[in-house]
């Protein structure tokens, strides 16, 4: 059986009518301040100065910053982020007037062999950062845990290496990441080098 | 609408403000212990501190030697015998392996190498610490976890009869950690470490304590490591039961005994004391090298088979030297020493002493066969103090390389004291102008005249009695003296002089006294030097240079403070008139804890300047007071102080082993899957979580979930400090405790080490 409703709608008010539009205006408000709430905590960053090695720069709020070490002078890390931690960190060695980026480049393959596992050069090449000509090193090794008493897998790290030499010393900036999402990763890297001031 | 707004959003914020609440519980243990804990030490602390070391021929790697080592600092320094460790004729191996006991009730798993980075092959004692992962690749110091560990023991904290507890591997790596629990039966006294050189130590039901255990940790009720179980090592190519073939060294096809076989050692039943091993943790631990840069112009070698001679007994010890020589002893004696000449003796060499009380063989004041650890010849004591001798008739017998080398006449322990003529307490010097002998006793110049004072006691005029001297272990003939004594005193000083023709020269030099021809009391000291009043002068213008690295040279000017620090500082000294193979002691201490202290042969020429010595570490100098002693037959002749940075050694924070072992797992709360790779950041207790700006430096410890989910803080908590935690990962809403804070009590109620967490996250 049909049952048909012959009875006409109730034309909406002019108050009903401005509920809902305010309704809807207020929904997207909400979203907008969300989203720009959202990508103010997301690209938030803390300054960072050295002003003993010379650099200024910027990088992600959030993540882990450590100083004091005798092999970078800075390093921050993606502690939020499951399995292998990005990482961006600067180191300074001392050179003299006849070393090369590349001679340094050399120094760092030869020095990691030895101390990282499976590590490989993928390539090395000339760059700029801004105007600075610099020496760029794709290399990957795996990240296995420090702990003996746990297990964990080996995860493949991909790294970049950018290599300069400034006021009588090379400065080392290096970014890791898991090479499944280095790709991903990376713009967070090139943001951070648009920032960074030596 | 806005009070419903808010009615909602009141509701959602009490929601999530409950689920929070629930999430930041976290729980207790979740899983009983797999091992029962002391009531008096943490059992587990100290069975993840033991190691377990095989030594590997790189060529083949077949294995050539195991032991037992205790982790003594948190950044893999390994304390355990030399002769498993220390390439040598019976263990050839030149790669060390480091097992871990990841769970306790399971064999070790292989995880490191090693590298041995001071040793004492007599005291039998090294240092390895840890440099490589397992398949080869070097690890940097910041790159090694921080590892469980037990701190040694400042001094001996415990006593006979106390109950101690011994760990270690009974096998070749087959079975779990073995831990015995038994009681120090008594001290052995030796010239290499004093009255408390040896433990000696049994388990409570008498089992015995396999070689394997040999480098093992023996620990007090406290949890201190007092002493490393040794035994003596197993000549190369025995095959026996104390050398087992495991592997086809020889690679032909066949495992039999063509192959080299695996010393495992003989039962042990005495342990090295601690205080033998400091110097060399204190130097490890700094990464302190002293090198010698004054080339030797003579060395001492053996010339023979290694021999025992003289073997007397003395009740008492005084710098080394007997008081006097006992023939019989009263009940209640409590001190009792055998003394003996030794010659052409090697660190190599193995020794024993058996001592039998009215015929049987008396295990507590036996030393088991031990590595040598007295240099070439000389005179050596062994024997108990403080410790009293049941009576009976004593019978020592001294055992070289399983011969037997001497034996002593026995000596009868029992009845009253007996008034027997006596002379003791030799002591030697200079007479001054009023007949008072000055001088240290043991160490006299060079000069015409050397006097001897002694004790007499219960001499009666007439008896006759006789002295003789000797110089370098030759009696000098004319130096004989006997007649009647003239003294008629109860208890008197006397003395006798030397004075050789063409006079005292530089040498070791020895003063006998019979009575009635029998042996009564002897001395040795040694000439050497000028004469300063009645001192020797013979270590002269000590001085220290910097140098900015290890290969610098040192600058001109000498010093004693440099407050900028020194990445190396070099050492000098002058010197006069010692005689080639006159023992002497070179001792180094920072902020007064001894690093280095050898007493070697001298090697140099008899007189000279600027003897030289570096001492460098690889990262520079530690800041603290270092000083420099100089010292013959243990006399003190030259010392001097130089300050590096602040004067201070720095405190490193890290090295804390007592507390709470932290672990745990992180899971997903709705699958109860542990998650893999999620930091757990333990943020010090200076700090809450919203003080917290992620810098590294205000965090206590970080570990990183395996994947299982399980993680283990790598750093002991204090007790009642409290810390916050911290756990954010992406896709899961974070969680963050302040005031997290674990007492004694709550450890304890809790089952003790370790404290276990289970943490649930909910995905956002």
């Amino acid at each position: 059986m049909i049952l048909n409703n012959p009875s006409p709608g109730r034309p909406l008010t002019q108050t009903q009518r401005w509920s809902t539009l305010f309704t809807i205006i207020l929904a997207l408000v909400m979203l907008g301040i969300g989203l720009n709430m959202r990508a103010q905590i997301t690209g938030a960053v803390a300054a960072y100065e050295d002003t003993r090695i010379g650099i200024r720069l910027n990088y992600p709020e959030g993540w882990l910053l450590d100083t004091n070490s005798s092999d970078y002078v800075f390093r921050i890390r993606d502690m939020t982020r499951a399995g292998f931690k990005t990482t961006i960190q600067i180191s300074v060695r001392p050179v003299s007037s006849a070393t090369t980026e590349r001679n340094v480049a050399d120094q760092l393959a030869r020095s990691r062999v030895l101390t990282l596992q499976d590590y490989r050069v993928l390539n090395i090449g000339m760059g700029t950062l801004g105007e600075i000509p610099v020496e760029i090193v794709r290399y990957t090794y795996n990240d296995q845990s420090t702990s003996p008493f746990l297990q964990s897998f080996s995860t493949v790290v991909e790294g970049l290496d950018i290599l300069t030499i400034q006021r009588g010393q090379a400065i080392i900036i290096s970014f890791r990441a898991e090479a499944d999402s280095f790709d991903d990763e990376y713009p967070i890297f090139e943001t951070f080098l648009n920032d960074l001031e030596f | 609408m806005w009070q419903s707004i808010r009615s909602t959003l009141g509701h959602w914020v009490r929601l999530l403000g409950w689920c929070s609440l629930l999430l930041l519980m976290i729980s207790g243990p979740y899983h009983a212990q797999e091992t029962a804990v002391s009531p008096d030490q943490d059992v587990d602390r100290l069975k993840r501190a033991t190691v377990f070391i095989t030594q590997v021929e790189s060529e083949n790697l077949t294995t050539t030697c195991v032991g037992t080592g205790t982790l003594v600092s948190y950044d893999g320094l390994i304390l355990t015998n030399a002769h498993h460790t220390v390439l040598s004729e019976s263990c050839p191996g030149d790669i060390l392996f480091i097992a871990l006991t990841l769970n306790v009730g399971e064999p070790p798993v292989p995880k490191y190498r090693a590298e041995v980075v001071q040793s004492d092959i007599g005291l039998d004692l090294a240092l390895l610490r840890i440099t490589q992962d397992f398949d080869g690749r070097l690890l940097e110091r910041d790159s090694l976890p921080i590892l469980p560990f037990v701190p040694l023991a400042s001094e001996l904290t415990v006593g006979i009869d106390d109950t101690i507890t011994m760990i270690g591997y009974p096998d070749i790596g087959n079975s779990e950690l073995s831990s015995l629990r038994g009681t120090l039966t008594s001290f052995v006294a030796e010239r290499s470490g004093g009255e408390q050189s040896w433990l000696k130590v049994r388990t409570v039901d008498a089992e015995s304590i396999p070689g394997t255990m040999s480098g093992g940790g023996v620990f007090s009720r406290a949890g201190e490591l007092v002493g490393v179980l040794t035994s003596a090592p197993v000549p190369s190519g025995t095959s026996s039961s104390d050398c087992v073939v495991i592997e086809d060294s020889n690679i032909d096809g066949f495992i039999n005994n063509n192959d080299r076989c695996v010393p495992l050692g003989g039962f042990i039943s005495v342990a090295r004391s601690i205080e033998s091993a400091q110097p060399l943790v204190q130097a490890g631990s700094l990464s302190l090298q002293l090198n010698t840069l004054t080339t030797p112009t003579f060395s001492v070698q053996t010339q023979g088979e290694p021999s025992i001679s003289t073997p007397f007994f003395a009740p008492a010890v005084v710098n080394n030297q007997p008081t006097t020589v006992l023939r019989s002893a009263p009940a209640g004696t409590d001190s009792l020493f055998l003394f003996f000449d030794y010659r052409n003796m090697t660190p190599e060499t193995v020794y024993e002493v058996r001592v039998t009380v009215d015929g049987l063989p008396n295990e507590a004041l036996s030393l088991p066969p031990v590595r040598w650890s007295g240099g070439t010849s000389g005179l050596w004591y062994i024997g108990t103090a403080g410790q009293t001798r049941p009576n009976g008739r004593y019978g020592y017998r001294v055992f070289v390389d399983g011969e037997l080398a001497a034996e002593a006449p026995g000596i009868e322990v029992g009845g009253p004291a007996l008034e027997a003529p006596q002379f003791s307490n030799v002591t030697f010097g200079l007479l001054d102008e009023n007949g008072n002998l000055g001088g240290s006793g043991y160490v006299l110049p060079t000069g015409n005249t050397a006097t001897a004072r002694f004790i007499h006691r219960n001499m009666t005029a007439g008896q006759s009695w006789t002295s003789i001297w000797s110089f370098n272990g030759q009696r000098i003939t004319s130096s004989q003296v006997t007649g009647a004594w003239q003294d008629t005193g109860d208890i008197n000083a006397a003395i006798t002089n030397l004075q050789p023709a063409g006079g005292l020269q530089p040498g070791n030099y020895r003063l006998e006294l019979f009575i009635d021809n029998s042996l009564s009391a002897l001395g040795d000291f040694i000439v050497a030097g000028s004469q300063v009043g009645p001192l020797a002068r013979v270590f002269t213008n000590i001085e220290f240079r910097r140098a900015e690295s290890l290969t610098a040279e040192p600058v001109r000017t000498p010093g004693t403070n440099y407050p900028d620090g020194a990445h190396t500082v070099y050492a000098y000294f002058d010197w006069e008139q010692i005689e080639a193979g006159t023992l002497w002691t070179l001792q180094w201490s920072v902020d007064n804890q001894v690093f280095y202290r050898q007493t070697v042969p001298w090697s140099a020429p008899p007189s000279g300047e600027d003897y030289t010595m570096q001492l460098t570490a690889p990262g520079g100098l530690p800041d603290g007071t270092y000083k420099l002693e100089l010292l013959i037959n243990d006399v003190l002749l030259a010392e001097s102080e130089v300050s590096i940075g602040i004067g201070q050694l720095p405190i490193d924070r890290f090295n804390q082993s007592d507390g709470v072992r932290l672990r745990g797992q992180i899971v997903d709360v709705e699958t109860n899957e542990g998650i893999e790779g999620v930091a757990f950041l333990l943020i010090s207790e200076l700090f809450s979580i919203e003080d917290f700006v992620w810098e590294e430096n205000q965090l206590y410890a970080l570990a990183i979930t395996d994947r299982e989910g399980y993680f283990e803080v790598d750093r002991p908590l204090e007790f009642d400090s409290p810390y916050s935690v911290l756990v954010e990962v992406d896709g899961y809403l974070p969680l963050g405790v302040d005031g997290f804070e674990i007492s004694r009590e709550r450890l304890a109620e809790e089952g003790g080490n370790p404290f276990e967490l289970l943490i649930e996250l909910t995905r956002d």
